[in-house]
């Protein structure tokens, strides 16, 4: 029972990578229609940012803040240049991520290398609750987003902001009408999306090391993490997420590791033959004419 | 407008018909001879043993690029899958080779059958899951196969893989010569770039293109979509099964990573930077992807952002691929040099020998 219990603990912050890294996949795919294979490179981009500028003697927080901020404006930049032109054209977008995908991991395999790269632990130590232990960093991360998601959720669900964008997923052409800049809404979750996905990179180099190429594996978990949920859908991300990061943090401790990816991706080509619009329930990306 | 085109596609009048089926320009049966004769004639060039291999590499991935041209270029069914197709007939000839002692030509029809049923399984769910993630899930089936063949343990050879006997003879020729292994793997190349090309320009070719313009007007007609969809991956299934026969041998020694779905995202690029609508496009990309930046000595993380780059050009502003736009080019040129339009071959722009 302890054993169980830690794994859950210990799964908790897998889970919540999985998360930050599906919240932005789910918003940008399912809210703005634009398929961004180099989402993983943003997460890549995040966590290699604080360890560059930790190596300039920041600490660990601005180099997240400021590593954050780079990695959204990289998504806003990438936005204006390349995906507002594809948006009547999703298969270009999805085209050109592909490309993008390749060009941004090898950019920093070029002025980097493709080594594995870590941090010193920012938040050293854990807590103890019974037989329980709390890695201090985990609970942070944990912590961070359940904020990030409280914050999103909230956004989209709540305020005038979000029921703009939602009037323009169900229909765009009518929203635009009524006075919603969709192409400014567009860009601004592009952007959002990205930094979150920077964050994500941020926190994880402060848990894993971290490669070059780890934006491949967690676009998939993130893709896994929006198509199960349903797309656009952000409550359903966070429930995906614990199942994948229970998946993850279980088959590690009790089953075969080696198979951790292929449970969540069976689970997830199940569950798109079978419930194409998500387990949660979602959108099936805006409708483009 | 693309109901229209839809309709022309499936349904061409009489008249149509017989200028659908107008004989390919001059100029492009030069080229295509002019290849042909180069591509033969390649190893008398003395090219030397690094070239010549790679070569026979890219000849290879370009018959699996053919294959997977007729879904995503005729159906317009985007597939992230290929490299695990190919890994399938791979594997099955290995393993063939280990277990029954089978060579290249008797394994080849067992690679294919397995690739083919393979790749009616990757197809099926394209009947419930379109575009994007459609795509997104062949590229988790590949990764599926990937985690399953190196926890196959003594079966798959796990993570080292496995290793194969050499080619053998053919009609008292020694394949195990590179050059000789050349002139084989070219001789395929070719075989299914005919194959495509007859593909393309067949009744089965414009019902495919009439699915991709507009499916649900194709079913109304009395297309049936779900069938040839499948159909189409079973064909392009083929092709993988034969490429990853070849594959084996030539490599003598295959390992899960060759065919996880990281290739099958250099292939979808390949595919996309030649053109899968043009008859020479995937050709074209293989070798710009896979042989010129080993023969140049360009450093490989410089030509992945090259090639990274070139795929966003090729996309953003040369749609449908270099060697369409080539064709453009050359019919451009033509129409400057001579002030009347230069014969473009058939009316049929999707299957166009450009």
């Amino acid at each position: 029972m302890v054993t169980f219990l830690q794994e859950l603990v210990n799964s908790l912050s897998i889970a919540s990578v999985i998360i930050l890294m599906g919240i932005g996949v789910t918003l940008i795919f399912g809210l703005t229609g634009i398929i961004n294979f180099a989402h993983g490179e943003f997460l890549m981009l995040g966590a290699i940012g604080v360890w560059v500028l930790m190596g300039y003697g920041l600490g660990y927080i601005p180099a997240l803040l400021i590593a954050v901020a780079i990695v959204g404006l990289i998504g806003f930049l990438l936005e204006r240049g390349l995906f507002q032109f594809t948006l009547l054209r999703p298969n270009n977008g999805f085209m050109a991520s592909l490309g993008l995908s390749i060009v941004i991991q090898h950019v920093v395999i070029r002025i980097w290398n493709s080594f594995s790269k870590s941090i010193p632990e920012p938040l050293p130590g854990v807590w103890q609750i019974g037989e329980i232990t709390f890695i201090k960093m985990r609970v942070v991360v944990v912590a961070v987003t359940a904020l990030v998601v409280a914050v999103t959720f909230f956004t989209i669900s709540r305020s005038r902001y979000g029921l703009a964008l939602r009037a323009s997923l169900a229909d765009r052409e009518t929203a635009a009408l009524m006075g919603i800049p969709i192409r400014r809404y567009i860009t601004v979750i592009f952007a959002y999306g990205s930094a979150i996905a920077g964050l994500g990179g941020a926190l994880t180099i402060a848990l894993f090391p971290v490669t070059p190429f780890v934006g491949s594996e967690m676009i998939m978990l993130g893709f896994a993490v929006a198509l199960i949920a349903g797309l656009g859908n952000v409550a359903g991300v966070v429930g995906a997420g614990l199942i994948l990061g229970l998946v993850n943090g279980l088959s590690g401790a009790y089953g075969t590791p080696e198979w951790t990816n292929a449970y969540t991706f069976g689970l997830m080509i199940v569950i798109l033959i079978f419930r194409p619009q998500g387990l949660f329930g979602g959108t099936m990306g805006p409708t483009i004419e | 407008m693309a109901q229209m085109a839809a309709i022309a596609e499936a349904r061409p009048p009489a008249s149509r018909q017989r200028k659908n089926r107008a004989l390919p320009s001059s100029a492009a049966l030069i080229a295509t001879a002019i290849l042909v004769v180069g591509v033969f004639a390649f190893p008398w060039f003395n090219p030397g043993y690094r070239a010549l291999s790679f070569a026979v590499t890219t000849g290879v991935t370009a018959i699996v690029l053919y294959g997977m041209a007729i879904p995503f270029g005729q159906a317009g069914i985007m597939s992230l899958g290929y490299a695990g197709l190919m890994g399938f007939g791979a594997y099955t000839a290995a393993i063939l080779s280990r277990d029954f002692g089978m060579n290249m030509w008797v394994a080849m029809p067992f690679s294919v059958l397995v690739a083919v049923l393979c790749a009616g399984l990757f197809g099926l769910p394209s009947l419930r899951i379109s575009g994007h993630h459609f795509a997104i899930t062949t590229y988790v089936m590949c990764e599926l196969l990937r985690i399953a063949l190196i926890n196959g343990g003594k079966f798959t050879g796990a993570a080292t893989g496995l290793d194969l006997p050499p080619m053998g003879m053919l009609l008292g020729v020694k394949l195990d010569k590179l050059g000789n292994a050349y002139e084989l793997v070219a001789a395929f190349m070719f075989l299914s770039m005919l194959t495509a090309y007859c593909v393309a320009n067949s009744r089965y070719g414009r019902t495919l293109r009439s699915i991709r313009e507009n499916e649900q007007l194709a079913r109304a007609i009395g297309v049936n979509a779900n069938l040839h969809k499948v159909g189409a991956f079973m064909l392009s299934g083929l092709f993988a099964g034969v490429g990853g026969d070849l594959q084996a041998y030539n490599f003598r020694h295959i390992s899960p990573d060759l065919y996880g779905g990281a290739t099958s995202l250099y292939f979808a690029l390949m595919v996309m930077l030649g053109g899968p609508r043009t008859i020479f496009g995937p050709l074209a990309g293989a070798i710009i992807v896979t042989f010129l930046p080993e023969v140049m000595r360009i450093d490989p993380v410089d030509s992945r952002i090259a090639y990274g780059l070139a795929l966003i050009a090729v996309v953003m502003l040369l749609p449908g691929g270099v060697i369409a736009a080539a064709g453009r080019a050359y019919r451009w040129a033509a129409r400057a040099l001579h002030g009347a339009p230069a014969n473009s071959g058939s009316a049929d722009a999707g299957a166009s020998l450009t």
